[in-house]
């Protein structure tokens, strides 16, 4: 079955981002013609923009998000939304650049940009929204 | 609260990691590397049930690798499974990371 649609929402706290392992599994569990490493490398995708969104995320622990998962024949597309002020700190050129070896931060996006085939921020109205694509080999 | 299990022995601090080093854990992970730095600079983090790792983990890593630079000491990681792996490789971690197949393998010549 593909086409399908998962949708959880929470609050940006770690605590709540730790249900988005759990969609992803089920989803995974669902859905057998995923392959395991694109659902994996999807999932460590997804993790990173999440925890944006808690670490950026303002005013702090105010900040609600909307999660919607759908599932095709090839491809894996989600949609994160949430509360938040616009972020300010999206560069879609600069995105894919990974900090060198000794850095302890930065390594979140661009770790994104590089198991996704499409990532995408807009600002929607009083939204913030992540696009995420991951594809493969029917 | 993540509780982590380290063992000291031979004057090597083996840590075992959970199923997740992630976010939530972060910070207590950079305190259960310092705590093992205080008892043997020479650090191993046991990677084996860990499924999953993101940037906030690997960030905890490095911050360990220097701490345990510091002491005069090292990190090594260990058990490393097929996510970990990759993370390590796509931010090219795994140049100042290697992983190693097992604890004992970690261990060997140090």
């Amino acid at each position: 079955m593909t086409g399908e649609h998962y949708d959880i929402e929470g609050l940006a706290v770690p605590r709540d981002m730790e249900q988005l392992h759990d969609l992803l599994e089920r989803a995974s569990t669902e859905h057998p013609h995923i392959p395991a490493s694109d659902v994996m490398m999807f999932e460590t995708a997804v993790m990173e923009l999440a925890n944006n969104v808690v670490e950026h995320g303002r005013p702090v622990g105010q900040v609600a998000w909307r999660f919607s998962l759908e599932v095709s024949a090839d491809s894996l597309t989600a949609r994160l939304a949430d509360s938040g002020e616009e972020y300010a700190g999206w560069d879609a050129a600069a995105s894919h650049d990974m900090p060198g070896e000794m850095a302890e931060s930065g390594r979140g996006l661009p770790l994104a940009s590089a198991v996704l085939d499409e990532l995408d921020y807009q600002r929607d109205g009083a939204s913030n929204v992540w696009t995420m694509v991951r594809r493969w080999q029917a | 609260m993540t509780e982590w299990q380290t063992d000291v022995s031979d004057g090597v601090a083996v840590i075992v990691c959970p199923a997740r080093v992630s976010m939530a854990v972060a910070a207590s992970f950079r305190d259960a590397i310092a705590a093992a730095v205080a008892q043997a600079p020479k650090v191993v983090v046991d990677l084996g049930p860990t499924a999953f790792i993101d940037s906030s983990g690997l960030g905890a890593l490095v911050s360990g690798l220097k701490t345990c630079r510091q002491a005069g000491g090292d990190l090594r990681i260990a058990g490393a499974g097929e996510q970990v792996r990759t993370v390590l490789r796509l931010t090219n971690l795994d140049r100042i990371l290697r992983p190693q197949d097992t604890v004992e393998d970690a261990r060997r010549d140090w």
